[in-house]
């Protein structure tokens, strides 16, 4: 027990100190923004926000399906098929949208980024950056957090609004609504707000997943064993800590646009 | 030699100087008050017994940690006391080969070693292919290995890269932590001969850690033991015969024997 708690503080202090390294970098970078890492931060953007394009829209596309069903099928014994457009408004653009994003983000670039910077760790690659004088959170953690947070709000919307297509043409197979009368009524009875707390929650989800991965990156030690516990580690606390955000911003928002 | 009590600072200063240099991690002490000196042009080779801290040392003598006390000065300055501008100055004038060459994998051959060019911002595609070109040849590669990608290199060709990539900003030190080790007695020989050329034409100032007594008798001016935490003596080959310490006559009968052979 002690000796766990002594990890989890351990882990903590590194984790502040990667936050507190990553502004002073952020600072440095307002006094030289010539030195901006352009070419590692659109690769970012590509690796992790276009490419992820494909799966997050057909995840939101099978979810969207599938939920919608199943609620219809509820909804229509109660006579209240036209629910259908908030609940699956509501619960897809605040809710499963973020989320949805975040998981599969955490699964795909997470882990990668976790993997990529333990193997320049090992391979020394790293340090010989280092002795080039060229900063490794600048180099490598910056660009890749600043990417990841950058393009999160627009696979977030990219995601709900799959999943909002994929519900709607359910809705249509199951209750006769038709697509264009779900799209028109959904701003009615869903407020605009929620929309912003999705995005807001896109960029908090991109940020603390990329922080994770690259937490738990910088910490593997050069043999095979280090390199798979720490990507495993990486993505099952990138993903749990995101749900636990995600609560946690639900009961402080718990009044807004609902 | 192991004096190195305040010398003044304006003309020339040490192209590297570590001053009374602890090294703790938790309890365990690695260096304990180490003192050593490198002189411009010289060859220094860094040995001592496995787990002595000589990685350690080269590690706190690039910039890559710090010592716990004490301080490290390269060409008369403190790396990490520098302002984050002077600092990457400063490095600029040192190159490093590592053990296991710290090729970028994700680049090819010509990109590594133009990478520390494009670093600087000052060279355009051009003139940086020109230099890429010259430090290939230099380290007595093909033009049409400039293409190929670290994975597709034998350990030889890797060490060659990363000395080129080492030597791209013609730097007053090169650092090599065990230069030869993982290639074979001929292609070992050949990397050194290479290595003696570059220091010739470049007027190097070389550091280096060894296991190999070949490449220490073949390339040091003078060798720096690294035993009970510090350095205990720097001192020519010859003169090592005459050190009274455990490590130092074990490793010198291994040297005195090797040298008798040829």
């Amino acid at each position: 027990m002690g000796t766990l708690v002594m990890k989890f503080a351990r882990h903590m202090i590194d984790f502040v100190q990667l936050i507190g390294l990553l502004l002073l970098e952020m600072l440095y970078l307002l006094r030289r923004p010539s030195a901006f890492p352009w070419r590692e931060f659109m690769a970012n953007i590509f690796k992790s926000g276009v490419t992820a394009l494909p799966v997050t829209g057909l995840l939101g596309f099978m979810i969207g399906i599938a939920m919608s069903y199943l609620m219809s099928s509820q909804l229509r014994t109660f006579g209240a098929d036209i629910f259908i457009v908030n609940i699956l408004g509501l619960s897809m653009i605040r809710e499963l949208g973020p989320i949805l994003m975040a998981i599969l983000v955490a699964g795909r670039s997470g882990s990668a980024m976790t993997a990529q910077i333990g193997v320049m760790r090992v391979t020394e690659e790293i340090d010989a950056l280092t002795t080039m004088g060229v900063s490794r959170i600048l180099r490598i953690v910056l660009p890749k957090v600043l990417g990841l947070t950058f393009v999160a709000p627009f696979l977030v919307l990219w995601t709900s609004f799959w999943g909002l297509a994929g519900g709607a043409l359910s809705a249509n197979t199951e209750l006769g609504l038709s697509l264009r009368f779900f799209f028109d009524y959904l701003p009615m009875v869903v407020e605009p707000v929620n929309l912003t707390l999705g995005l807001v929650k896109g960029v908090l989800f991109g940020f603390v997943v990329t922080l994770v991965a690259c937490h738990f990156g910088l910490r593997i030690l050069p043999n095979t064993e280090s390199l798979s516990a720490s990507t495993t580690s990486s993505v099952v606390t990138a993903i749990t800590s995101v749900i636990l955000l995600d609560a946690a911003f639900a009961i402080l928002t718990r009044g807004i646009g609902v | 030699m192991n004096d190195t009590t305040t010398k003044p600072q304006n003309p020339p200063a040490p192209v590297c100087e570590a001053r009374h240099v602890w090294t703790e991690f938790g309890d365990v002490v690695i260096h304990r008050d180490l003192n050593l000196v490198m002189e411009r042009g010289e060859i220094m080779a860094l040995v001592g017994g496995s787990g002595s801290g000589k990685t350690t040392l080269l590690r706190h003598i690039v910039g890559l940690t710090e010592p716990s006390r004490g301080e490290i000065l390269l060409f008369g300055e403190n790396l990490h006391a520098l302002e984050r501008e002077r600092r990457q100055r400063l490095m600029t004038r040192l190159g490093m080969l590592f053990q296991q060459g710290a090729l970028f994998s994700a680049l090819s051959v010509f990109d590594n070693i133009a990478f520390p060019l494009r670093e600087l911002k000052q060279f355009d595609e051009e003139t940086i292919h020109t230099l890429v070109m010259h430090k290939l040849a230099l380290v007595e590669l093909e033009p049409q290995h400039a293409s190929l990608l670290p994975a597709q290199l034998s350990g030889g060709m890797i060490k060659r890269v990363g000395l080129a990539r080492a030597l791209a900003l013609e730097p007053e030190l090169l650092v090599l932590d065990e230069p030869t080790a993982g290639l074979d007695p001929d292609r070992s020989s050949k990397f050194v001969a290479l290595i003696k050329q570059i220091k010739q034409t470049l007027g190097l100032t070389v550091l280096f850690v060894t296991h190999d007594i070949d490449t220490l008798i073949a390339m040091s001016d003078r060798v720096a033991v690294l035993a009970d935490k510090h350095i205990i003596t720097a001192c020519s080959l010859e003169a090592l015969g005459e050190v009274d310490h455990p490590f130092v006559t074990n490793f010198f009968q291994g040297i005195h024997a090797r040298m008798e052979r040829s």
